[in-house]
């Protein structure tokens, strides 16, 4: 299977002008024979062409600050500050694109409807190709090798998306394998009372593992609720990505009859250099499933958390962890069961 | 005579019951007999037998909730009875010398540089009482203006200054984590209300309360040209001064626990003074009732009609403007 | 009760009248006469003490009015100012009530007794009737004398009233001055204004021609009011006639 693919990749490069492809919202991009300058619309998208060619990428949507700067080689960590051009919000600047003479520009997240079509008229008016891909964790090893092949970095993303879909395979056994399945609640925000109802992209890492969401009576997408609801659901593990929430829980009477809070299994989600569990809603969230699957079925995720972490950012962010930086990382409080 | 007095015992009646039956419903399933015991044995110190999570719910969850919608519904009403008064004009909102926008500005700022909770909220405070010190500063050395107008026209400046610069974070932060928080504390709610909240921001509340209760047949005054204020031998100076004073404290404690819930401060006024009519004597302590009644009555709705919860301001507003018309379209007379 | 001496009156930056000097005794009328914008409004809200004078003096009941409050200014003086666009809907009751401030502490609401002065001022002006309609409600005339009544409120030793017969039909005009004429003789002191020199005639001891901010004359209406003072107050020719019984009376001469 593999040697027809990359027999297929070598014809593909030998034609001058690439055939149109399909990206995930359906739209025909025609990108140009040699892809050599790629600008990544928003952090799931610069997480994508990173991983499959850093030396594209032609600069970060936000700036790296230091603590997420130092899991990657020096001139990749400087590249230079774009903003962003997806529906959430552009700050780039349309022109500053063009000037850095953009191959190439790729999307990464929601491809529905208003989306796709703000990114044709991007194109339209820029005469870029704008590519969008699919930002769901299951969907990623396609988005990797269509994003591959736009590129002209097949191999590349073969071998990133082979090893993306073994990981998935084998956290859906572990899931198979898991008899108990604890309540939990994902609180997000200072107050620890914005989560995500059935079918949100925020607890798409708890659906993977076939975890009970508290919230799953709540309509789809960020939801707020009110604390008695959250003390009427007990929950039995929370999670959060708020660290001021999580530093507060403990001393806050009105949690303090919470299941979670009692068995002390409130957990914060480690955040550098991209999150592990909400956002940026992208394929960086491949270690939150871990990380959660561990600290949910301890029994059937029996991994070694330092492993997957060290494999993972060698394949995606290029560069080993120290080990001192995977025992601050793991190290910090809320992480991990003590 | 006999008919206001009636107004009074109705809404004081409304009131409790409406606290009454707020105690009793909620997500989380309490009886009223349960509730009963608990503040019985609270009240003589003894020891209950309900479980834990009963007397979390209904001692820190609640029970503040509840009293927070009556202090901030009050508040609110009575700054904007004050206000529609001393600036003569029933289309005037607390927010009008900016308290409520630079209040949102102090919360935007403490959630784009991912402050906690308390620290929030003392931006929050913090920023209502600047933007109306600025307002005020300002307006009051536009010499050669009416008073007013210059109070009014720089608000008007000056909140719109702030709330660009609120449109400047919002557009800066980060779009997954920082603008939901932005987007959900502008819209207001009273679901984090936690018995510190309500410790600092009802105290605070009534210290803006009190001189204007004692106050409140002397503001009548401000309804005049303020050279026939004067001449009745009023400091009008002053007397606006400490107005502003007190409504800006209140409203600033208000919005900074509970973000910022809009319509009460413009409807609440008018349903009282068409009630009693616009003497403040008897204006302010029914805008209060009916400020505390009417919050607490939306925040009752926003927490038990559905698994999430709903925003108060949406609610104010789907309520209280048919309401409203259906008043206005009854009454007779002028404000 | 009123003294003014060599008073230069006018706004910050602009001094509209200068030299004006005159003096009011128990119980005195006095009708202030001139063309608009003469700078008859700007000295009243200057012996009232709401603009800074500019310079001279002014003395109520002996003190100089820079020594006294606004509130002991208010048990002295009554204001009756130019009409009232009444926004909110008080009842003429609270509205006449609202002139007991002055003798009410800061934090204090009216009692019974301010309820009396205050029917009692309605009363004294016919107007009892009037006491539970919004003053939204009632005519002109009606708010006019609803002014005086909160005037008569004060418990003043003077009143003071801006042009208090403009915009009213001849009837109100002739109650509002017969009012003047009664309230005089109770030993309150009267100032006011007229646009129309019979009214001086009519009920007042002296008056005083005031003409871009300076005194004409003053003195009693029959010595000062002739055709050659009201010729350079108004700019136009009027004949003052004397009628039998006393009285005189100005008639404009009109061409035929």
């Amino acid at each position: 299977m593999r040697l027809w693919v990359v027999i297929a990749s070598l014809f593909t490069e030998v034609s001058s002008a690439q055939a149109p492809a399909v990206d995930t919202s359906g739209r025909e991009i025609r990108p140009p024979a040699k892809v050599e300058r790629v600008y990544a619309a928003g952090p799931p998208a610069s997480v994508l062409v990173f991983a499959i060619a850093p030396d594209k990428l032609t600069g970060w949507t936000r700036a790296m600050r230091p603590n997420e700067a130092q899991f990657f080689a020096e001139r990749y960590a400087q590249l230079p500050e774009l903003g962003r051009l997806t529906g959430r919000g552009n700050t780039a600047n349309v022109e500053v694109v063009l000037k850095a003479k953009t191959d190439l520009i790729v999307d990464v997240g929601s491809t529905g409807g208003t989306l796709a079509s703000l990114a044709s008229q991007v194109q339209e008016q820029t005469k870029i190709p704008y590519a969008l891909f699919d930002g769901r964790i299951e969907a990623t090893p396609a988005a990797l090798r269509s994003l591959g092949r736009l590129m002209g970095n097949e191999a590349e993303a073969e071998k990133l998306a082979v090893w993306y879909e073994n990981e998935l395979r084998d956290i859906k056994q572990r899931v198979a394998r898991v008899s108990s399945h604890p309540l939990v609640y994902y609180g997000r925000g200072t107050s620890g009372l914005q989560t995500g109802g059935k079918g949100s992209i925020n607890i798409e890492v708890l659906e993977i593992l076939g975890a009970r969401n508290a919230a799953a009576e709540a309509r789809a997408g960020l939801v707020t609720v009110s604390f008695e609801q959250v003390i009427l659901w007990d929950p039995e593990v929370i999670l959060t990505t708020d660290p001021n929430y999580w530093a507060s829980v403990w001393s806050d009477q009105r949690w303090r009859s919470v299941k979670a809070v009692a068995a002390k299994r409130v957990y914060l989600s480690p955040h550098l250099p991209f999150g592990w569990f909400d956002f940026p809603p992208g394929a960086n969230r491949l270690l939150g499933v871990w990380w959660a699957g561990k600290l949910l079925y301890p029994q059937a995720f029996d991994v070694d958390l330092r492993a997957k972490v060290a494999e993972f950012h060698r394949l995606f962010y290029h560069r080993e962890p120290s080990a001192a930086q995977l025992d601050a990382m793991l190290g910090e409080p809320g992480v991990l069961p003590k | 005579m006999n008919s206001r007095a009636l107004t009074y015992v109705l809404a004081a009646a409304a009131l409790l019951g409406l606290t009454a039956l707020a105690f009793a419903v909620g997500r989380y399933p309490v009886s009223l007999g349960e509730i009963v015991s608990l503040l019985a044995a609270k009240l003589t110190g003894s020891t209950h037998t309900l479980p834990a999570n009963v007397e979390t719910v209904v001692m820190q969850v609640r029970g503040p909730r509840v009293l927070a919608a009556l202090v901030v519904g009050a508040a609110l009403a009575a700054a904007g009875t004050a206000y529609q008064g001393m600036f003569r004009n029933p289309l005037v909102s607390p927010d009008i010398l900016g308290v409520s926008t630079g209040a949102a500005l102090g919360a935007v700022l403490g959630i784009f540089l991912s402050l906690n909770v308390l620290m929030i909220q003392l931006l929050a405070f913090a920023g209502g009482l600047a933007a109306v010190g600025l307002v005020y500063w300002i307006g009051s050395r536009l010499r050669g203006h009416d008073p007013l107008l210059a109070l009014v026209l720089t608000g008007v400046v000056i909140g719109t200054l702030l709330g660009s610069v609120i449109a400047l974070l919002k557009y800066l932060a980060d779009p997954y984590n920082q603008l939901p928080a932005i987007t959900y504390w502008l819209l207001g709610s009273l679901a984090s209300i936690s018995p510190r909240d309500l410790s600092v921001a009802a105290p605070l509340a009534l210290l803006g309360l009190a001189p204007m209760l004692l106050l409140r047949w002397r503001m009548n005054l401000l309804a005049l040209p303020d050279d026939e204020a004067r001449a009745l031998g009023v400091d009008t100076r002053k007397l606006r001064l400490v107005v502003i004073a007190a409504a800006t404290l209140m409203t600033a404690a208000a919005v900074a626990v509970s973000g910022v819930i809009g319509w009460i401060g413009l409807l609440v006024p008018h349903a009282a003074r068409m009630l009693v009519g616009p003497d403040f004597g008897r204006l302010l302590p029914l805008a209060m009732l009916l400020g505390a009644a009417f919050l607490l009555a939306v925040d009752t709705l926003c927490r038990t009609i559905a698994t999430i919860e709903v925003p108060p301001g949406v609610l104010t507003a789907l309520i209280g403007t048919p309401f409203f018309l259906w008043l206005f379209a009854l009454s007779r007379r002028s404000w | 009760m009123l003294k003014v001496e060599s008073l230069a009156f006018g706004f910050p930056g602009r001094t509209i009248g200068r030299d004006v000097s005159f003096s009011l005794g128990d119980g005195e009328v006095m009708c202030v006469l001139g063309p608009n914008g003469g700078g008859k409004t700007t000295l009243f809200r200057t012996v009232l003490g709401l603009l800074a004078k500019h310079s001279g003096s002014i003395a109520l009941e002996g003190q100089s009015i820079e020594t006294l409050s606004r509130s002991e200014i208010a048990k002295l003086i009554g204001y009756v100012p130019q009409g009232h666009s009444g926004y909110f809907a008080y009842t003429v009751r609270d509205f006449v009530l609202m002139g007991r401030t002055a003798h009410l502490g800061i934090f204090s609401s009216p009692s019974k007794k301010d309820f009396d002065v205050a029917d009692r001022a309605l009363a004294s002006l016919g107007m009892a009737q009037l006491a539970e309609r919004p003053i939204t409600e009632v005519s002109g005339g009606e708010r006019q004398l609803a002014l005086v009544a909160r005037a008569l409120a004060q418990e003043p030793r003077l009143l003071v009233l801006d042009e208090p017969t403009a915009s009213l039909d001849f009837g109100n005009q002739v109650r509002v001055l017969e009012r003047i004429a009664a309230l005089a003789r109770t030993g309150i002191s009267i100032l006011f204004s007229s646009h129309d020199p019979d009214h001086a005639f009519l009920c007042a001891q002296r008056a005083l021609l005031l003409a871009e901010g300076r005194a004409l004359e003053i003195g009693a209406p029959r010595e000062v009011i002739r055709a050659d003072t009201l010729q350079r107050l108004y700019g136009v020719s009027v004949q003052v006639l004397p009628l039998a019984g006393g009285g005189h009376t100005c008639l404009p001469a009109i061409g035929h």
